[in-house]
């Protein structure tokens, strides 16, 4: 697991030697390893903790107008303003875990679904304006990244490039340990048989509303960095465009297949971009694309890896580690 | 530990099954009129009994009596009417999981196994959320030597088969280190060896661990051999409470749940 992390970001990091003067690719580049985070989230909540959390990308957007609203209204500085947003989204994110702890499965879907459709109403409503979210015409000056008196903003995209690098790192790493820790082994054990987990100890309360928290805080988290790093936010990503991207990151680098999330979001990020001369085809492309590599690679793209490196020892991905 | 010889022939047989085992009279598990209803249905009604320190206690009954309930109430999976106290203390309230840390561990009717995880690392799940103490990787070894998984350690638990499944199951639940250990029909699906291998370790368990044992079963065989106090339960409600043997023979029983046939092929 942490060969092929190491891998995927050793490449990732030495890009800019050779495309650090194209803007449009560093930005790709950038969000590509944004989105590694939120993927990486969304497969330790879905395929390691088996909740099917429908929320990730509102817990995303929820993420990125707190962080903007406390930078730009109570003047916090955006670092500082991330992590809070962070935490906010995290007590969210624990909220809608706590009716998720009765039910199973689609229902689980449904309920956290249902908090992604209620955000863009609240987030337009009057008490979206209220909280400064600027109603339907969005926040369109968020203050830059600022770190030890140096700006970071996309105007420089080789030093921002590097500091996503080193946050994507962070937070990806954080997921690798906590899925490595005994945390990681109650998660599957409260997936594959929550009655049995119960009855030998494991408190399904405890471990199913962390993992709420640790995957809202992260996303929440990043979500306020995207924030600053575009400068503006509308609730157009809340749109199904987006959340099908997401699904399909997971289903390309394979759920539960950590880290093959990750690197979902590369080729995801990569594609999308490369297919846009397809125009309104590229829609279209990606979802054969997609049903094509359902069939032949179940286990994601990170499967098809460890088929070919013989690596069977950890060819069971969520199961052996 | 000797395996205990395949007999249902009470009074002939001198039992060597009542050995060494930590004496005292003191109730480890008090159930104290319990009743539980789903609707109108009644599942378990007003239900007593008391299972002594160190013994080995068995539930019998027709299917449907309401056997599993009564583990589910045990194991804090339902909310019930009544008091079941462990160690004199109400356990009645609590999340399955601290009834788990308390002592009490259990074992399902369908084999449950977690398919992402390794034999140890199943095992290790009990030891780990479920041990009062810290985490001991010599007591997870220990425990998957004894219930004989020492060659399937590494592999998946979804490659086992039924056997090598009950007995992971019963190692994850003895890795808590529980004071009793709860089984619910581990006989079911199994052939006569598979039979005598788990009757075995059942009775080492008992006698080599010291772990009070409360066991649903069909098969009176395994009953009438292994247990001290048979209760017998239908709709709910105890019908006889007993000596195995003396249980076995009462006409009640044997109208109501075992039928003449058994009675018959006692007799010859």
């Amino acid at each position: 697991m942490a060969v092929i992390m190491a891998v995927i970001y050793g490449i990732v990091g030495v890009m800019p030697i050779f495309v650090g003067d194209v803007r449009f690719i560093m930005h790709i580049l950038i969000m590509c390893l944004i989105w590694a985070v939120v993927a990486a989230c969304w497969d330790l909540i879905m395929g390691f903790a088996g909740i099917f959390s429908f929320g990730q990308v509102a817990f995303f957007v929820m993420g990125a107008y707190g962080s903007a609203i406390l930078a730009s209204r109570l003047h916090i500085t955006p670092i500082l303003a991330m992590v809070l947003s962070g935490g906010i989204t995290a007590a969210i994110g624990v909220l809608v875990g706590l009716p998720c702890l009765r039910l199973k499965g689609a229902y689980i879907a449904l309920v956290t679904f249902a908090v992604h459709m209620i955000l863009e109403p609240f987030l337009k409503g009057d008490m979206g304006r209220f909280l400064g979210t600027g109603g339907s015409r969005g926040i369109l000056t968020i203050p830059p990244i600022e770190l030890f008196e140096v700006t970071f903003s996309s105007a420089a995209p080789v030093p921002f490039f590097y500091l996503t690098l080193l946050l994507s790192i962070l937070c990806t790493v954080i997921i690798l340990i906590v899925i490595k820790s005994y945390w990681g082994t109650a998660f599957l054990a409260l997936k594959d048989s929550e009655d049995f987990a119960m009855s030998l100890g494991v408190s399904a309360f405890k471990y199913k509303l962390m993992v709420f928290a640790l995957t809202s805080f992260l996303t929440g988290m990043i979500g306020g960095f995207y924030g600053h790093y575009v400068g503006m936010l509308s609730t157009r990503m809340l749109g199904i465009d987006l959340f099908v991207t997401l699904m399909i990151m997971l289903v390309i680098g394979g759920i539960g297949q950590y880290p093959g999330a990750i690197l979902g979001a590369f080729i995801t990020v990569s594609l999308n971009e490369m297919l846009a001369p397809l125009g309104t085809y590229r829609p279209l492309t990606l979802g054969a694309l997609v049903v094509v590599l359902v069939l032949l690679l179940p286990d994601g793209v990170i499967g098809l890896i460890r088929k070919v490196s013989g690596d069977e020892a950890e060819g069971a991905g969520v199961s052996r580690y | 530990m000797t395996p205990p010889q395949p007999s249902n022939m009470c009074g002939t047989d001198p039992s060597p099954r009542r050995i060494a085992r930590p004496s005292g009279d003191a109730a480890i598990l008090k159930a104290i009129h319990v009743t539980k209803k789903f609707g109108e249905l009644v599942a378990v009604n007003d239900l007593s009994f008391e299972v002594k320190k160190g013994q080995i206690f068995g539930i019998a009954g027709p299917n449907g009596a309401g056997k599993s309930t009564v583990y589910n109430l045990i194991t804090g999976f339902y909310p019930f009417e009544g008091a079941i106290e462990f160690n004199g203390r109400n356990i009645r309230g609590l999340p399955p999981y601290r009834i788990a840390q308390l002592g009490i561990s259990r074992t399902f009717q369908i084999p449950q196994t977690f398919p992402s995880l390794t034999v140890e690392k199943s095992v290790s799940v009990g030891n780990r959320f479920g041990s009062p103490g810290h985490f001991d990787r010599k007591y997870v070894d220990r425990i998957i030597e004894f219930v004989g998984l020492e060659s399937q350690r590494r592999e998946m638990t979804g490659q086992l088969n039924l056997l090598g499944k009950k007995k992971l199951m019963i190692g994850a639940a003895l890795a808590t280190r529980p004071k009793i250990l709860m089984l619910d029909e581990p006989m079911a699906g199994s052939n006569t060896s598979e039979i005598k291998s788990l009757m075995a370790l059942i009775q080492a368990i008992n006698t080599d661990l010291g772990v009070t044992i409360i066991i649903i079963e069909h098969f009176m065989k395994v009953l009438t051999e292994l247990t001290e106090t048979l209760l017998i339960i239908q709709t709910g409600t105890e019908l006889c409470c007993g000596d195995p043997c003396e249980v076995t023979s009462d006409p009640r029983v044997i109208e109501s749940y075992l039928g003449e046939a058994y009675a018959d092929s006692n007799e010859s």
